[in-house]
């Protein structure tokens, strides 16, 4: 029987009054997708730009735009990312057997022909992607071969795989279908529409733990003996940077993902301001009882951050935490 | 909005859990007394072999000690799934197994392997220099004691790489470096280097042979004192029953974590992106294989609720599978398929190592049949991991509140 044209008036009333829709669809579609076309677009930006000059100085400001894309997207270690280690080859950190270094000495020793990016694809995961090429492009020590073949062959790998993780989030067998067509027959990956916001929660937390436990948890050390050598990207000055990126890149996907999150983004807003006040960009400061303290209190607010999402975004979404793959030790 | 009672939930009112979480814990808690008690027992005869090494060196007894290092891991790797999911055994872990370690910390090795830009004792050589400076701190390591090992080398500098003790720490000096890159060959440390007087190769024979001796009775002592956690009145048996729901919490976090961010993920896939052989859990001795197939079906063990114990008897009892089943008997089939399916996979890697395929050569660039049987128990560990909360769903259990934190014992307060 068709609805009485009354009813579907009231029907429209009732979605323009509605707040704007809010889930993993449109997590999806405004954060996710555009997060991935815009690394793949400025990965490619910096291919091109290597192949044209390996000079640092020039490569600089491409360098620092693909390392910016990846930092909003660099929370999301599922489906693409997960497969022929991407997220893995694209930023490599922590390194503490410091594999990075000796990975990429031996390929720069050996032939420079072999430096193409198909032999790239198949080096350790360590030697490539954006720490590898900060390793050449702001050596700690004079190299000992002319960087540039390989500067060039890491950027076309990162390149190449910037593009393809954005494509194995479209199309009919990409993984935003999959997330999108949860429930249905056939569906092995997500059996319901809740896995999916599960998997998006347990991701927003086990970002935010990282943040508190990695990048300002390493360089803090102990109190008596501080790291500030093992901030991440520290030679490209990127050690504060990237985790204000990376917060603002999980405050979108939960703004997507929920409406009425207050208290979370609260406290993202709390986190950022303080991050974004903190005039340490390599957290050199921790050597320092007054510097260490300020990195200190962000750390305590991104725990306190993580905290309030765990609790208003598992209510909200109506989900349990899930396993992730930081959850070994 | 959606509400939900999620935190405040009630699963122990449920109908599945009718079935007694209270013998499930029971049964959880026998098999880690009788597969901490086994890691004890294979951990004394490997001290009564290093004992009979270090006595009269001879390939004979270096043999042997190797061989009981190789069986003591068979029960150790099936308690691994007790990890994660029990403060007590986490506190405790690192002394035991930690890895992968900087080895040169400990004794001598190749030119040139001893470089880590993260750890400036990667080159400390121990057993060669009875007094170093560490931490600005002279210290006076002449006489290598149990102590020593735990208290001072151990995590050194506050550096994890920095492993002096434990199962591993014991492999480097029973085997040595594997200098075989991903070609054939484990370690191959000579007994000589065990020799006392002028046969003696590798220098300080004996401060190696103390070394080693000191650090089996540590793993000795360290596996008597978990035994005895887990054993009638012990701590770490009466914390999963003090609370049942938190206890069966308990069980599926190490599950899930080892299934997934460890074993999955930090151990097998991390060392086939790195290609690098030194990237295998037991990298000295070429056993990775058996430890990865031993991890696998300790995270079967507990959820089917049985163990095989290393004298052939059985320790059985009501399981979570069976708890699972009550509540959404398709999740628990499911699990159960997956559960299978990981451990063949995992013995696909067994049967591909004893045909002459040792792990590290699985990892070698370019090895396409290494890299499938490792990616195939990578997605099978994963698979799993998805069902795993799909249980922790069906028992109406709660991994956050389980993991707890100072907002969670309290989650009104957040809202106020």
């Amino acid at each position: 029987m068709p609805r009485p044209p009354v009813l579907l008036a009231l029907m429209a009333a009732l979605a323009l009054a509605a707040p704007a829709r809010a889930d993993y669809p449109e997590a999806i579609r405004d954060v996710i997708l555009p997060g991935y076309a815009a690394f793949a677009e400025a990965a490619a930006a910096l291919d091109t730009a290597a192949q044209a000059s390996c000079e640092a100085q020039a490569l600089e400001p491409a360098f620092h735009t693909a390392f910016d894309a990846w930092m909003a997207v660099a929370p999301l270690r599922i489906g693409p990312a997960e497969e022929d280690g991407r997220a893995l080859a694209i930023l490599f950190w922590p390194d503490p057997k410091g594999l990075g270094a000796k990975a990429q000495a031996a390929l720069l020793a050996g032939e420079p022909a072999a430096l193409t990016p198909e032999g790239l694809a198949q080096a350790s995961v360590a030697a490539r992607g954006l720490l590898g090429l900060e390793r050449l492009l702001w050596p700690a020590e004079p190299l000992p071969a002319d960087p540039c073949p390989l500067v060039r062959a890491t950027a076309a790998d990162l390149a190449r795989m910037a593009a393809d993780l954005r494509d194995g989030w479209q199309g009919d067998t990409g993984f935003a279908q999959a997330m999108l067509s949860a429930g249905t027959e056939g569906n092995a990956e997500f059996l319901s529409g809740p896995e999916v916001r599960q998997a998006i929660f347990t991701l927003i937390h086990a970002g935010l733990e990282q943040i508190a436990d990695q990048q300002l948890g390493r360089p803090l050390g102990s109190f008596d003996k501080p790291r500030p050598e093992l901030a991440q990207a520290r030679a490209s000055g990127r050690s504060l940077s990237n985790v204000v990126l990376e917060l603002q890149g999980l405050r979108a996907l939960t703004e997507s993902l929920t409406p009425d999150a207050p208290l979370t983004l609260a406290a993202f807003d709390h986190a950022l301001g303080l991050a974004e006040a903190l005039a340490d960009p390599v957290f050199a400061g921790v050597a320092t009882p007054g510097g260490r303290l300020k990195v200190e209190i962000l750390q305590q607010a991104v725990r306190a951050l993580r905290d309030t999402a765990a609790v208003e975004l598992a209510r909200e979404l109506d989900v349990d935490l899930g396993f992730n793959a930081a959850d070994g030790d | 909005m959606r509400l939900t009672a999620l935190l405040l939930s009630s699963a122990l009112a449920s109908p599945a859990l009718a079935a007694d979480p209270a013998a499930v814990l029971d049964t959880y808690a026998d098999i880690a007394e009788a597969a901490y008690g086994d890691s004890l027992t294979t951990a004394q005869a490997l001290q009564a072999a290093v004992a009979a090494l270090v006595a009269a060196p001879s390939d004979a007894t270096l043999q042997a000690a190797r061989a009981a290092w190789v069986a003591a891991r068979v029960p150790y790797q099936q308690t691994e799934v007790f990890r994660f999911g029990n403060p007590i055994v986490d506190d405790w872990e690192g002394r035991v197994n930690a890895w992968p370690l900087d080895e040169g910390l400990i004794d001598y090795v190749a030119a040139g392997t001893a470089t880590n830009e993260e750890n400036p004792q990667a080159g400390l050589n121990v057993i060669a220099h009875p007094t170093f400076t560490l931490s600005g701190r002279q210290i006076d390591a002449t006489v290598l004691t149990p102590a020593l090992i735990a208290k001072t080398l151990h995590e050194a500098d506050g550096i994890e790489a920095n492993v002096a003790s434990g199962y591993h720490a014991i492999e480097f000096l029973l085997w040595g470096q594997d200098l075989n890159g991903t070609g054939p060959g484990a370690g191959a440390r000579p007994h000589t280097d065990f020799l006392q007087g002028a046969d003696c190769t590798g220098g300080s024979c004996d401060r190696r042979a103390t070394y080693l001796v000191a650090a089996t009775d540590l793993l000795v002592a360290d596996l008597d004192y978990m035994a005895g956690q887990w054993a009638e009145g012990g701590a770490a048996r009466a914390a999963v029953a003090a609370d049942p729901e938190a206890g069966l919490m308990a069980i599926l976090t190490g599950m899930g974590s080892l299934s997934y961010g460890e074993q999955a993920g930090e151990r097998m896939k991390l060392g086939l992106m790195l290609n690098d052989p030194e990237e295998e859990h037991d990298c000295f001795s070429d056993n990775t294989h058996m430890s990865h197939f031993y991890d696998g079906l300790g995270i079967r063990n507990v959820y089917l609720g049985a163990y095989n114990r290393v004298d052939g008897s059985v320790v059985a009892g009501p399981s979570l599978s069976n708890l699972v089943a009550a509540s959404d008997a398709g999740v628990d089939a499911q699990l159960r398929t997956e559960l299978d399916a990981s451990v063949g996979a995992l013995q696909a890697i067994v049967t591909a190592a004893e045909g002459g395929m040792a792990y590290d050569q699985m990892l070698a660039p370019g090895n396409a049949t290494g890299e499938a049987l490792i990616l195939a128990a990578v997605d099978a560990l994963v698979t799993q991991t998805r069902s795993i909360e799909r249980a922790v769903t069906a028992l109406g259990l709660s991994k956050l509140k389980f993991e707890g934190s100072d907002s969670l014992d309290n989650p009104n307060a957040v809202f106020q």
